[in-house]
């Protein structure tokens, strides 16, 4: 189950059903994206396709009747209407056409009306129609998928036909399940299973049964049950990367800094075309930095050996082994920039001292401290108000029942300190969406006795890593999935329970609301540490905390606060 | 495993099975495949070790930086997302598709195809002379009578002295002057017969009453479209000839670069199939066959084209594509070994080998002693008896043709030839040596 390697097939198997030839690629926006994430422009310019066009750009007419055209679109009628123009005017010699999800026979037939010189080849649907992250990890970028806690009619359409196609590509007929106190999940998983009801020929001609192993599990979860992974300071490479410069479409930008080399203004990190970043994207800061002083050791020892160049024997070496050289120092200039401006953030900030308080208000119970510790910070100038407000909404979700809670007397702080409004408001809103009433999880294990005594250990014991202190809450309800103790009262399963699907070993988990990095990582090292296991992790979007303010104050827009009545200074 | 009998391995290459000792990694390989096919995994480790091995000889400037690469990150990035993947569900509309526009298009094929036998009708035996030319026209397509047409048909304007009626030479049917469209003689020919030379001069100004012919709106519709079909099949610019030119150089150029590859990691082995001028030859091949696309790359890439426009982007593209080809693929080539290297590695092979010919022989001295005890002086008879015809030996002739063919591949570059000749001529030479063994004594 690689995602990555599902979307790249279907690119590549298009690219080679149009047969030798130059080739332009007519794509809209969603699918540019689709595409860009798992291609990069060499290496799709080595399948003979030399230009990428927008069906919704201004069309000009020069005609390039050489030309063999791909046109790859989600089928949406904004498109067909599009692709109809187009095809009575064809611009290209022969047409290709792809769509990224179920057309309807409808679409087909104004489009075939439409095409009267002949030119169309294929017409074709190829289910590619989400974002391929990394292997194991997927979004379709979308920010503020509820709206007053509702669904956006739009999204969910989106979403489920993302997931349905998700299905498809990776061939497999899962059995749905999803988080019984979240009216949004039950919504989804309900379009999911209509979506799968329809296609079920398209199912059971293309995806063999397999009784040897059990169902697959598509399990769809909440992102109001955890809001805390989002509001934390991340310390491994990817987390921190998204956390502090945001990486949209695997792609950084770095414009905004002073002296970038112009190379540098917009970085691509994606972890199928770049080696370290692979290897790296998991490490956390401090490896990183030790990492990146060897290899930079090393080039600057190669860099030497190759300026003394004498003799033609030591040019012709140079030259044989410059374009490795050349490449890899590109790499790593590049995460040098990278971690360079990452690691001036933290200083600049005080992140590190941010962070381990942001930790403990997480995993451990010491209101007293805590609020001190929270106030002084609150008063440190060096301090960032996202930062800070980021602290205050931790304290707000952790010591919401608490009987000396301050949240008031924090929101007035955090206006004396200057925060804009927005920011003040938006640390009550995430109370609003995710406190207690909204979570089914014993999140902050204050329940479960087992947890406690567990955490008592912790305390006593001191911690490893006083920054990596926190595991999202995803990874026990991966572990009772893949164990078969996920209890089904909480999380239904769709058309009844069979038993069958007991201890499922291919599992895709979909949070409404959107997924992080850490919960990436956490999916990751779940697979590495189940074998035969396959976790696929998917979000309406992946978040930072930036982000995850943003789709608070969207889930909220127009409905009024019901369990922060009593914060008024808002 | 791997690590502990590296060594062993690099001393001698012994088959863990039956601890005979082989030449070389891919003869070891073959014994192993044919004798003990049932061991795989075995075999996947050996061909593991071999790799290791491969790599340990093969201490280029490359690999090392490439290992202190990997060294330096220490992060594994285990294979679990590795299996098996494949392609997911796809589903084709195209059949529906093309019933759809047949059925469509159909009922204009036929319209079309009307009016193009009427066209032919009119320009091939058209007359010079004005007034023959109309009632030639009227002869091929009758026109509609119009006296108790009061409007044209077309724009609901009323005729008059002014506004006169006219007849499609098509269809014929009545329009009026405005609604005409005029369809320039020459470019009606060359629809009629696409074979027709055809001259282009009067392409730029519209064809008036004069040079072309009168049509209404569907008929002028239609046959444009037919035009446009018929041109964009014949659509083969300088542009599109110099692509397919580079095309099929970097399809030349691939099993070239995989071919050179090859023949290096066996002169790195130490095998005797290729020569080193063999290899610099190919390599030459495939700088010739790089200069070669990127002088084809350079001259699409300087193809006149607005700046901005698609063309032009596309020009510069295919440019792109190609240098980073070149770069890429053909001049990343890995280094030759010098003379000496080779024949370093080669001393030690022999060597080798001699030794374990020693030791062959040794062993079957001792069989052929116990053997001759048991079986007495009939067996020794018997076999004197195959050892005096040995100058006309067939297997000597064979050899000799093949060193003769070997010879021709060679110099015609058809190295993959030389390869299979090559191995054919060993197993001829194991075959007479196995032979004259067990003739002498």
């Amino acid at each position: 189950m690689n995602v990555i390697q599902a979307v790249k097939m279907y690119i590549t198997k298009m690219t080679e059903e149009s047969g030798p030839g130059m080739k332009v690629i007519l794509m809209d926006k969603e699918t540019t994206s689709i595409v860009s994430m798992v291609y990069s422009q060499s290496e799709i310019l080595q399948k003979e396709v030399y230009l990428f066009e927008r069906i919704d750009a201004p069309s000009n007419r020069d005609h390039l009747k050489h030309l063999k055209c791909i046109v790859f679109l989600r089928p949406t009628s904004v498109n067909i209407a599009l692709l109809s123009k187009e095809l009575r005017n064809p611009k290209y010699g022969v047409y290709f056409i792809y769509f990224s999800n179920v057309v309807s026979k409808a679409d087909v037939k104004t489009l075939a009306e439409c095409d009267e010189q002949e030119t169309v080849r294929e017409v074709q649907e190829v289910f590619a129609d989400y974002l391929a992250v990394d292997r194991h990890l997927f979004s379709f970028n979308i920010v503020g998928c509820l709206h007053g806690r509702l669904w956006n009619q739009q999204h969910l359409q989106r979403c489920a036909q993302g997931l349905l196609a998700l299905l498809l590509s990776l061939k497999r007929r899962a059995a749905v399940r999803y988080e019984a106190a979240s009216e949004p999940c039950a919504r989804l998983a309900e379009r999911v299973r209509d979506l799968l009801r329809r296609e079920a020929v398209l199912m059971d001609n293309n995806i063999p049964f397999n009784g040897d192993i059990p169902t697959p599990q598509l399990l769809i979860i909440d992102r109001r049950d955890d809001p805390v992974t989002p509001l934390l300071n991340q310390w491994t490479y990817q987390a921190m990367v998204h956390e502090l410069l945001t990486i949209k479409n695997n792609r950084v930008s770095l414009a905004h800094l002073p002296d970038v080399h112009k190379d540098f203004k917009e970085v691509v990190l994606a972890s199928e075309q770049d080696e370290f970043y692979a290897k790296n994207l998991y490490s956390n800061f401090g490896e990183i930095g030790q990492t990146m002083k060897t290899l930079m050791d090393e080039f600057q020892k190669k860099a030497k050996s190759h300026q003394k160049v004498e003799s033609i024997a030591d040019m012709k070496n140079f030259v044989e082994t410059y374009p490795l050289f050349k490449k890899m120092s590109g790499t790593v200039t590049k995460h040098v920039t990278v971690v360079g401006e990452l690691s001036s953030c933290v200083s600049k900030h005080n992140l590190l001292e941010v962070s381990e308080l942001e930790q403990e208000i997480s995993c451990q119970s010491d209101h007293s401290k805590h609020l001190q510790r929270l106030k002084s910070l609150i008063s440190n100038d060096a301090v960032r108000h996202q930062d800070a407000a980021k602290l205050v909404a931790l304290y707000a979700l952790r010591y919401e029942k608490h009987a000396s809670n301050a949240l008031p007397s924090l929101v007035d702080a955090l206006k004396a300190r200057g925060a804009p409004e927005p920011l003040a408001r938006g640390v009550v809103e995430v109370l609003e969406y995710g406190g207690a009433h909204a979570r089914q999880s014993d999140l902050f294990g204050l329940q479960d006795a087992v947890k406690i005594t567990k955490r008592l250990f912790k305390g006593l014991n001191g911690v490893e890593n006083i920054y990596t202190q926190h595991t999202p809450l995803l990874k026990d309800t991966i572990e009772d999935l893949i164990k078969g103790k996920l209890r089904e009262n909480l999380y239904p399963t769709l058309g009844g329970d069979d038993g069958y699907g007991r201890r499922p070993q291919d599992i895709i988990v979909f949070i409404v609301g959107g997924a992080t990095y850490e919960e990436a990582l956490c999916v990751h090292t779940i697979n590495q540490a189940y074998p035969g296991v396959r976790v696929v992790l998917g979000g309406t979007t992946i978040h930072n905390s930036a982000s995850f303010f943003q789709e608070v104050t969207s889930a909220l827009q127009g409905v009024h606060r019901t369990h922060t009545r009593h914060i008024r200074n808002v | 495993m791997a690590a502990a009998n590296d060594d062993e391995i690099l001393e001698g290459f012994l088959c863990p099975i039956c601890k005979a000792d082989l030449k070389s990694a891919s003869q070891l390989t073959n014994h192993f495949e044919s004798l003990h096919s049932e061991e795989q995994d075995v075999l996947r480790s050996l061909k593991d070790i071999f790799g290791k091995a491969k790599k340990i000889i093969l201490n280029t400037e490359d690999t090392e930086l490439r290992e202190t690469f990997d060294r330096a990150l220490k992060f594994s990035y285990t294979d679990y997302y590795n299996e098996e993947q494949s392609i997911g569900v796809s589903r084709s509309s195209s059949d529906y598709f093309k019933g759809v526009r047949s059925a469509r298009l159909e009922r204009y094929a036929t319209e079309t195809n009307k009016l193009l036998i009427r066209l032919d009708k009119l320009v091939c035996n058209m007359p010079n002379d004005h007034s023959q030319r109309k009632q030639h026209e009227q002869e091929v397509v009758p026109w509609l009578d119009g006296s108790s047409v009061k409007l044209c048909p077309n724009c609901a304007r009323t005729f008059n002295l002014t506004r006169r009626k006219h007849h499609c030479r098509l269809c014929g049917s009545l329009l009026c002057h405005d609604c005409s469209l005029f369809l320039d003689i020459n470019v009606a020919r060359s629809i009629v017969d696409p074979s027709a030379p055809q001259t282009s001069s009067h392409l730029d100004h519209d064809a008036t009453e004069k040079t072309g012919l009168r049509l209404c709106e569907h008929c002028y519709n239609l046959i444009e479209l037919r035009k446009e079909v018929q041109e964009s099949r014949n659509a083969k610019t300088a542009l599109v000839t110099a692509y397919e030119q580079m095309r099929s150089l970097m399809d030349q150029a691939k099993p070239a670069v995989s071919m050179y590859e090859k023949m290096c990691q066996s002169l790195f082995d130490g095998e005797t199939t290729y020569n080193l001028s063999d290899v610099n030859a190919l390599r030459g091949r495939i700088g010739k066959l790089a200069e070669g696309i990127d002088v084809l790359s350079k001259k699409i890439a300087t193809f006149p084209a607005d700046p901005g426009t698609r063309q032009a982007r596309l020009q510069n593209s295919i440019r792109q594509a190609a240098a980073h080809f070149i770069k890429e693929d053909l001049l990343s080539l890995p280094k030759l070994p010098t003379e000496a290297q080779i024949e370093e590695v080669r001393r030690q092979r022999y060597e080798r080998a001699e030794r374990q010919i020693q030791m062959e022989r040794r062993r079957m001295e001792r069989e052929r002693e116990r053997h001759d005890e048991l079986a007495g002086p009939s067996a020794r008879e018997r076999e004197n008896t195959t050892n005096d015809h040995d100058d006309d030996n067939p297997l000597l002739e064979q050899m000799n043709i093949i060193r003769g063919y070997i010879k021709d591949a060679r110099e015609g570059m058809r190295f993959e030839e030389v390869a299979i000749l090559e191995a054919n001529l060993k197993e001829l030479k194991k075959e007479y040596h196995l032979q004259k063994l067990s003739s002498k004594p």
